[in-house]
């Protein structure tokens, strides 16, 4: 048993499964911050809450996912504000989801009894719903469970004054255009202390009572009964389930490809089709260091994966939305692309620094991302791999998005000889990186497959062809090392890249070709330490370091199953898919050493990746 | 003032208003493209839909043609600068109302504030004066619409 809990943001509770970055020694938070590890995620589709194993809600934004948050406790665990619920005792934890949903249930086992709650955010429904709403209900499961909450909306990033009073019976939180109605039923009453609302719920086996959240935006709050909360747990659980029944997967690791679409589900913001890279901002990629970014935009880097992954798991819609979206927001900025996206469609994403402490200490805390205005050639062998995916699948290309394609790949042929920053966007200066290069040749020779099918024009194929003859010339003459039997990070270099892999990933040469054994051997030889892989070796730009990167593991896995080595991959896939938390998400990296995540959360280029490698395994593997 | 006037002034408006729009779209100043969201009520095929919506547009334009019209005899009075005023109020009530809040609304393609997983919109909802099709939508938006009442109050005002 553990440490008295208290709703809200002190340490409280030593997790007793077999969380191996979590172990019951451990306190459970360090300073007020949870583990990373230790988060789960549930959202509706235009936002995201994360839960920490302790019953906190510790981020969400809102009234979308890249807006300033209400909860923010996971980058200043004093200020941030958070939502708390848990036994006012000891306890132990358990957790899960719903079969195939986005609703989580978490059980605390206390001496006195057992309680579940359950976590959602529901989808709204007939009749009039709240803008947006976060419901926690409360099951006794055996004894008796007296659990307190506590409610400390912090809006603006913890930055925008909030007024909590109480209206009609309600208590209310306001902050500018934006409000929080805290909604309870067979709880005693809220309580306002301060800025914070608090309340205690004492439950008995087969007893239940709720706490919601009803949120608005630029409108009046919407105050429901408990019927129509209730009904709405119901209606978005049966959604979720229909939704992930559908995934056609039905492989070795259907669990993990299921979860993993699940999450990817959570990052589609569902106005607009795009899909963000992760639900958070500033999570650090070291403990206390600088690399902390805001990953809450929509990456063309990830839109070959995206497409890949939509596509094989038989969720045409999503593939649609996303293939209109992209094109539409890269219209602005024909026929360059920007690096990344906001969910609305927008190329300004101007980066700044936030006054908060940072998850552990780990500053600056950033939101917008800078590397929005950085060169990177890859995008275009993604965005036209994305399109010849896409028309493989059966989709037309109209005729303006035939044009813009032909367009971006005439841009290939004007800039391929650029250097760039690469898929990594280094802060170092720009090289002639491999991957890059690998990617231009992918944009050039799909457009050149779609003009011979007469679904782009044709009138700059011949040029294309040519183009893409003297990319590969520069490539094998500069960017192979002949003593490492390996391509290259960059050419003159003697450095490697795990993103070399994805060139044997997206067509790049003869996936059974000698260069590309030679390739996965010295990638697994210099960056692989266990099932972990590096980045890269080499300057970045950027003091301090970083845990290995869950994604590029994944690509292994995947490269390995591609070039016949079947049973390799699929080893490597057993162990990869035992690194995913308690609930079966990950995040953006891993410390080798702890098993610990660092990064933001959950990332969906890690279970792009994975859901990827699960299905080149397949296709590999069938008879 | 003749109706005819109007008319000519609504075609010749609506002529002028889509060559704008498009013409910022091929400028890369706005991504907003009016017959395409229209066709789009209608059809999920990208080209039929422009096709379509070229055709629904015309016809709006020439229904707002008709509804300056009405104005202008309400009033007694019409002409080029009168015309562009109304053009202002017109775009304004576009990118505040009626494309950003009530298009999405019967708009089955297309997403608002409220689409929530498992939906998946198709189009992105334009946002507040459209600016999700791009900070210069407005401006872009707002000029056209000017140049639309102003052919329409134009041509109102020279017909007997």
């Amino acid at each position: 048993m553990d440490d008295r809990a208290v709703p809200g943001r002190e340490p409280r509770a030593r997790i007793p499964t077999q969380d191996p970055a979590c172990a019951p020694e451990r306190p459970v938070r360090e300073g007020g911050y949870a583990p990373i590890r230790g988060y789960a995620a549930i959202g509706d589709g235009r936002t995201v809450a994360l839960v920490a194993r302790d019953g906190a809600i510790d981020w969400l934004c809102v009234p979308v996912l890249d807006s300033p948050s209400v909860f923010g406790a996971l980058l200043d665990a004093e200020r941030g504000g958070c939502f708390g619920l848990c036994p006012r005792v000891s306890f132990r934890v358990g957790r899960r989801y719903l079969p195939g949903t986005n609703v989580l249930e978490t059980t605390f086992v206390t001496d006195g009894g057992v309680v579940r709650v359950v976590d959602v955010m529901t989808l709204g429904g007939p009749g009039l719903t709240p803008f947006r709403e976060l419901v926690r209900r409360v099951e006794g499961v055996s004894g008796r469970v007296l659990l307190g909450w506590r409610v400390e909306p912090r809006f603006g990033y913890a930055g925008a004054a909030t007024r909590v009073e109480r209206r009609g019976g309600v208590v209310v939180a306001t902050s500018g255009v934006g409000a929080l109605a805290v909604q309870c039923w067979d709880t005693e009453a809220a309580v306002m202390d301060g800025g914070v609302i608090v309340g205690s719920v004492e439950v008995r086996a087969g007893e239940s009572a709720l706490v919601a959240l009803g949120i608005a935006h630029q409108e009046p709050l919407v105050f429901s009964s408990r019927e129509q909360v209730e009904g709405r747990i119901d209606a978005t659980t049966r959604a979720w389930a229909g939704w992930s029944g559908a995934c056609v997967y039905d492989g070795r690791w259907r669990d993990a490809v299921v979860r993993s679409a699940l999450v990817l589900k959570l990052l589609v913001h569902a106005p607009s089709g795009a899909v963000a890279a992760a639900a958070t901002t500033s999570l650090p990629e070291e403990i206390g260091g600088e690399r902390n970014w805001d990953y809450r935009y929509c990456w063309v880097r990830d839109s070959a994966f995206t497409m890949g992954v939509l596509l094989g798991l038989g969720c045409a819609a999503e593939a649609r939305a996303y293939f209109w979206w992209l094109m539409h927001a890269s219209q602005l900025t024909h026929p360059r692309l920007r690096v990344l996206y906001s969910l609305s469609g927008g190329a300004h994403t101007p980066e700044r620094v936030l006054r908060l402490h940072g998850y552990r200490a780990s500053r600056p805390v950033r939101v917008g991302n800078a590397a929005g205005g950085q060169l990177q050639l890859d995008t275009y062998g993604e965005l036209l791999q994305t399109a010849w995916l896409y028309a493989a699948g059966g989709n037309r290309l109209d005729r303006d998005i035939a044009r813009q394609i032909a367009g971006m790949a005439d841009l290939v042929c004007r800039i391929w000889r650029r250097p760039d920053a690469g898929i990594w966007e280094v802060r170092s200066r720009p090289e002639h990186f491999t991957q890059s290069k690998m990617m231009c040749w992918v944009a050039l020779d799909r457009a050149c497959d779609l003009a011979e099918r007469r679904l782009i024009p044709a009138g700059g194929a011949r040029r294309w062809r040519q183009e893409a003859e003297l990319i590969r010339d520069f490539v094998e003459t500069r960017c192979f090392s002949a003593a490492k039997q390996s391509y290259i990070r960059h050419a003159g270099s003697e450095e490697l890249d795990a993103s070399l892999l994805l060139g044997v990933l997206l067509g790049y040469g003869d996936p059974a070709a000698e260069r590309w054994a030679g390739t996965i051997d010295a990638v697994r030889r210099e960056l692989q330490d266990g099932l972990f892989v590096r980045r890269y070796t080499g300057e970045d730009g950027l003091g301090g370091s970083e845990g290995a990167f869950l994604t590029c593991s994944f690509w292994l896995a995947e490269a390995l199953a591609v070039s016949g080595r079947v049973d390799e991959a699929v080893a490597l896939m057993d162990r990869l898919v035992g690194l995913a938390n308690d609930v079966g998400l990950y995040a953006e990296e891993i410390d080798p050493a702890t098993g610990a995540f660092l990064g933001n959360f959950p990332q969906g280029l890690s279970h792009l990746a994975l859901i990827s490698a699960a299905l080149a395994i397949a296709d590999a593997t069938a008879p | 003032m003749s109706v005819w006037g109007a008319i000519a002034g609504g075609f010749a408006g609506t002529v002028v208003l889509t060559t704008a729009l498009r013409a910022g779209n091929q400028l890369n100043l706005t991504r907003m493209d009016l017959p395409f969201l229209l066709g789009t009520a209608f059809t999920s095929d990208r080209t039929h839909a422009k096709a379509l919506g070229y055709l629904l547009h015309f016809l709006v334009g020439l229904a707002f043609a008709l509804i300056y019209y009405a104005i202008f005899l309400a009033i007694g009075r019409s002409g080029w600068w009168l015309g562009a005023v109304f053009g202002l109020a017109h775009g304004l009530f576009a990118g505040t109302a009626l494309v950003n809040t009530l298009l999405p609304l019967i708009h089955p393609r297309m997403g608002t504030r409220s689409t929530a997983a498992p939906t998946v919109a198709l189009l992105e909802p334009p946002g507040f004066l459209m600016l999700n099709y791009g900070p210069q939508t407005p401006l872009v938006s707002i000029a056209a619409h000017i140049a639309y009442g102003a052919l329409v109050g134009g041509f109102t005002s020279l017909a007997r």
